[in-house]
C-alpha cells in the first residue's frame, strides 16, 4: 500500500504542554477519521500534517516527501487541501474569487483555474452562490466555501479539521458523499468529534487522547469495542468511542500508577 | 450539497513558467477587492477641499501648480494611503486566515507583494488622477511652459513608500487598531517634519521642502531636479527596503527567494542612504537646490523666451515673461500713469521689463543706458483654500516697487523720508497724479513715499503740484529735475 502519510514518533510541545506525544501513523488513500475529545491533540497533529507547524520531534513524511525542507514542502503544499478548524475568510471576496484566490496560491496552472473553480464550487453545492460575497453567506455556506478552496486543486492529500461544523443534516449527508468521492483517489484525513461523520464516510479511524493514538481500526472495529463494556452513548459507534476511550484512560492510569 | 457525477481531475500542477500570468491574476483579484477603492471618494474630496482649491488660487504656473502636488497633496494622501495599506497588510491576521494562506505553495512574500501592489496601484491612480485634473486645469490657464513632472514623481514615490511602511506595519502588528495608529503617526510625522523641511540639508528630503522650486524655476530657467532625484532615491529606497524586508522571514519563501529579498532590502537601504548622502551635500541657490554630484549645469542656463510686451498711453513698453502674460494689461494700467509722468525725463526708464526674481518678493531697479526699469514679481507658492491670487495681488507689489524706484532714482526721495521737503512734495504729487495707492504701513509692500502731513507747507505744495495739468508738471520737471534731485529746489519754488 502506498502510504501518503507516514508519521513516526511525532511530538509537538507548546511550552511545557505536550499536545502531541509520540504518534505513529501510516495512512494511504481513503477517508481517515481522527476522533478524540477536545484537547486530545487532533488539531495539532493535523496542523503538523498541513505543514502549518513543525514537529518538536519525530519524523513526518507526506506524499513521500519530507516537509522539513522547503522544496519538498512546497511540492506537498501544491498537492494539499486544508480546511482549518477556525476558518477565516475575506468577507469582500465572492465565493468564486475566494476559491480562485486559493487556486492561484496553490500554484495551479492558470488555464485550468476557471474550470477547477467552477467545479469545486459546484461540488460543494454553492454553484448558485458563486457570485455572492462571503459576508452574505451563512456559517454553513462559509464552511462549504472553505471546503471548495480545499479541493479546488484536486489534492492528493486533504486535511479537514471539523469540516461539518455548522452544516445542517442535509448538507452533512452530501458532504459525506463528497468525502467518499475524494477518498477514492486521495488521502483524506478528517478530524472531528462527531462520530456519525466517521461512521458514514471513513474507511479507517484513529482515536486520540492525551496526545496519543489510543485506537486505530475500522469504524466497525470501534463499534465492536463497546460490546460488553456497557459504555454510554446513543449510537453503537458512540458507545464504541466511549468504551475505547475509557479503556485507554484506564490503561494509562494503571501505567502511571505502576 | 451535491457531488458531481464527473469530478474534475486536475493534474498535479507544475509551476514557474506560468508565474507571471498567475501573479497578474492574483493582482487582478486584489485590485478588484482592495480596501483602497473605498477611500478614493474621500481622497478626492480632501484633494478638492485643500490642495485643488489652494493650487488653483495660485498663478497658473506649471512649477507652482506642480509643487502643490508634492507639498499640499502629501498631507491628504500619505496618512490615508498608509492607513489603508496597514489595513490590507493586517488582513490575514485580522481575518484569522494565516494558517490557510500559510500552507499554500506560493511564497508568502509574493502574496504580500500582490496585496501591497494592489493597494499602491489604487493609491497612485488616485494621486495621478488628482494630478491630471489639476494639470488639466493648469493647461487651460497657463500661458507658457509645460507640465513639470519631477514633483509628481516625488509625490508618487512618497506614496509608494507610505504604502510599503503602512503595509509592513499592518503585517507586523495584525490588529484592527494598527491602521488608525498608522494614520495618526503619519499625520504627526508630517506635522513634525513640516517646519524642519527647509531647516537643514537632510531635512530637504522631506516632500514638504519648499526650496526645490527656487523663485523662478520653470520660468526663467529650467526646473532643477537635483533634490527631486535625491528624494526619489530616498523614498524609492525606503519602499524597496521595506518590501524586501517582508521577504526575509522564513515563512516568506525558500532560500532563493529570501536571498533575493535580502538583496532587494540591501539595495533599497543603499538607495535610501545615497539619497540622504546626496541631500547632505545640497545647497540652496537662487535657481533652486543644487546637489553637486547630480547637477547638470545646463539647467542653470536661462530658458530663452520672447517677452510679452505692450504699452499704454505713455508709449513706454512694459514687458513680462510670457508665463505672466495674462497680467500684462493690468500691470500696464497700473504703471502707465506714472511712466507718463516721467517719460522723457533724464534718467527715466524707456522700457519696463521683468527679470528673474531672486527672492519671493517684488523689487524694481533702473539701470542701463538707455535706462530700463527691471521688475521682479511676487509669486506665492501656497495659499489658504479659500484665498485666490488676484490680479491686484500680482500688480500692486511691482507697481509700488516701480513707484519707489522711480521717485528715488529720478527725484531723490526714499521711503524712509529722506529728501528735501520739495522732493517729498513732488514725489507725493506724482504718486497722487498717477493714482499710485500708498499702502498702509506694516503690510510688507514697498513704500514709495508718503503724503506729507496735512496742513504742512509740503502738503500744500504737493496738492498744488498734483493739481497742475500733466503737461505743465512734465515741463517743469524736465526743466528742474537735476536741480530738484540735487536738493536745491525749495517748496516756494514749486509751481
Amino acid at each position: 500500500m502506498n502510504d501518503n502519510i507516514v508519521i513516526t514518533d511525532l511530538a509537538r510541545r507548546f511550552g511545557r504542554f505536550k499536545a502531541v506525544a509520540g504518534v505513529d501513523l501510516e495512512v494511504g488513500a481513503g477517508v481517515f477519521g481522527l476522533l478524540g475529545p477536545n484537547g486530545a491533540g487532533k488539531t495539532s497533529l493535523l496542523r503538523m500534517m498541513a505543514t502549518v507547524i513543525r514537529p518538536s520531534s519525530g519524523r513526518l513524511r507526506l506524499l513521500g516527501r519530507d516537509p522539513g525542507s522547503y522544496g519538498p514542502r512546497k511540492e506537498i503544499r501544491r498537492r494539499l487541501g486544508y480546511l482549518p478548524q477556525n476558518f477565516g475568510h475575506y468577507p469582500s471576496f465572492t465565493v468564486a474569487e475566494f476559491v480562485e484566490y486559493f487556486a492561484l496560491l496553490k500554484e495551479m496552472p492558470p488555464q485550468r483555474i476557471p474550470a477547477a473553480v467552477a467545479s469545486a464550487i459546484e461540488r460543494v453545492g454553492l454553484g448558485d452562490r458563486a457570485r455572492k460575497k462571503l459576508r452574505t453567506l451563512s456559517g454553513g455556506m462559509l464552511r462549504r466555501a472553505g471546503i471548495a478552496q480545499a479541493i479546488v486543486n484536486d489534492p492528493e492529500l486533504v486535511l479537514l479539521d471539523e469540516p461539518t461544523a455548522g452544516l445542517d443534516p442535509e448538507q452533512r449527508v452530501a458532504f459525506r458523499a463528497l468525502l467518499r468521492e475524494l477518498g477514492q483517489r486521495a488521502t483524506v484525513v478528517v478530524s472531528t468529534h462527531l462520530v456519525e461523520d466517521v461512521g458514514a464516510a471513513c474507511t479507517e479511524v484513529a482515536l486520540m487522547d492525551g496526545g496519543k493514538i489510543v485506537f486505530r481500526g475500522t469504524p466497525g472495529e470501534l463499534t465492536a469495542g463497546a460490546e460488553g463494556a456497557g459504555a454510554a452513548g446513543d449510537a453503537p459507534l458512540e458507545r464504541g468511542y466511549s468504551a475505547v476511550l475509557a479503556q485507554a484512560r484506564a490503561t494509562a492510569a494503571a501505567a502511571a500508577r505502576s | 450539497m451535491t457531488a458531481l457525477g464527473v469530478p474534475a481531475r486536475v493534474r498535479t500542477p507544475r509551476v514557474t513558467r506560468v508565474v507571471p500570468v498567475a501573479a497578474g491574476r492574483l493582482l487582478r483579484l486584489e485590485l478588484r477587492r482592495n480596501a483602497m477603492i473605498w477611500t478614493l471618494p474621500l481622497l478626492a474630496a480632501l484633494f478638492w477641499f485643500d490642495t485643488y482649491r489652494r493650487a488653483t488660487g495660485l498663478p497658473p504656473l506649471w512649477t507652482v501648480r506642480g509643487m502643490a502636488m508634492q507639498w499640499r497633496a502629501m498631507f491628504e494622501f500619505l496618512p490615508f494611503v498608509a492607513g489603508v495599506a496597514a489595513w490590507t497588510g493586517s488582513r490575514d491576521g485580522r481575518r484569522r486566515i494565516t494558517d490557510l494562506v500559510g500552507v499554500t505553495a506560493r511564497p508568502g512574500w509574493v502574496r504580500q507583494l500582490s496585496g501591497w501592489a494592489a493597494t499602491t496601484c489604487w493609491a497612485e491612480a488616485a494621486y495621478l488622477g488628482c494630478a491630471a485634473v489639476l494639470y488639466g486645469v493648469t493647461a487651460a490657464q497657463a500661458t507658457w511652459g509645460g507640465p513639470v513632472w519631477w514633483p509628481l514623481a516625488v509625490g508618487a514615490t512618497c506614496i509608494a513608500a507610505a504604502t510599503a511602511l503602512g503595509f509592513a506595519a499592518g503585517a507586523l502588528l495584525s490588529s484592527r487598531f494598527t491602521p488608525p495608529l498608522v494614520v495618526v503617526v503619519t499625520l504627526m510625522l508630517l506635522v513634525v517634519v513640516s517646519p524642519s523641511a527647509n531647516s537643514d540639508a537632510v531635512g530637504r528630503l522631506s516632500p514638504l521642502s519648499t526650496e526645490t522650486l527656487g523663485t523662478s524655476a520653470g520660468i526663467f530657467h529650467s526646473f532643477i531636479p537635483d533634490l527631486s532625484i535625491a528624494q526619489l532615491m530616498f523614498y524609492g529606497g525606503i519602499a524597496v527596503a521595506v518590501l524586501g524586508a517582508l521577504g526575509l522571514p522564513a515563512i516568506a519563501g525558500g532560500w532563493r527567494l529570501r536571498s533575493a529579498a535580502a538583496v532587494v532590502t540591501v539595495a533599497g537601504l543603499a538607495a535610501a542612504g545615497t539619497g540622504v548622502g546626496l541631500a547632505g551635500t545640497s545647497d540652496v541657490t537662487a535657481n533652486g537646490v543644487v546637489i553637486p554630484a547630480l547637477h547638470d549645469t545646463a539647467s542653470d542656463r536661462p530658458t530663452p523666451y520672447t517677452p510679452a510686451c505692450d504699452h499704454g498711453g505713455s508709449t513706454i513698453p512694459v514687458c513680462l515673461h510670457p508665463a505672466f502674460k495674462t497680467y500684462l494689461p493690468a500691470l500696464i494700467a497700473a504703471l502707465d500713469p506714472l511712466l507718463g509722468e516721467v517719460a522723457g525725463l533724464p534718467g527715466a526708464p524707456v522700457r519696463v521689463t521683468q527679470t528673474a526674481s531672486l527672492q519671493f518678493d517684488a523689487d524694481a531697479t533702473i539701470d542701463g543706458s538707455p535706462p530700463v526699469l527691471h521688475l521682479t514679481v511676487f509669486v506665492p507658492t501656497d495659499t489658504v483654500p479659500n484665498s485666490r491670487y488676484t490680479t491686484d495681488d500680482f500688480v500692486d507689489p511691482p507697481q509700488l516697487a516701480a513707484a519707489a524706484t522711480i521717485t528715488r532714482t529720478l527725484i531723490g526721495v526714499d521711503s524712509s523720508g529722506g529728501g528735501s521737503p520739495a522732493q517729498q512734495a513732488v514725489a507725493a504729487a506724482l504718486l497722487k497724479a498717477a493714482n499710485v495707492p500708498l499702502p498702509p504701513p506694516g503690510v510688507g509692500l514697498p513704500t514709495p513715499g508718503q503724503m506729507p502731513p496735512a496742513g504742512s507747507p509740503a502738503y500744500a505744495a504737493a496738492q498744488r503740484f498734483a493739481a497742475l495739468p500733466a503737461a505743465t508738471r512734465h515741463a517743469w520737471l524736465a526743466a528742474h529735475l537735476s536741480t530738484l534731485r540735487a536738493g536745491h529746489v525749495t517748496l516756494a519754488q514749486l509751481p
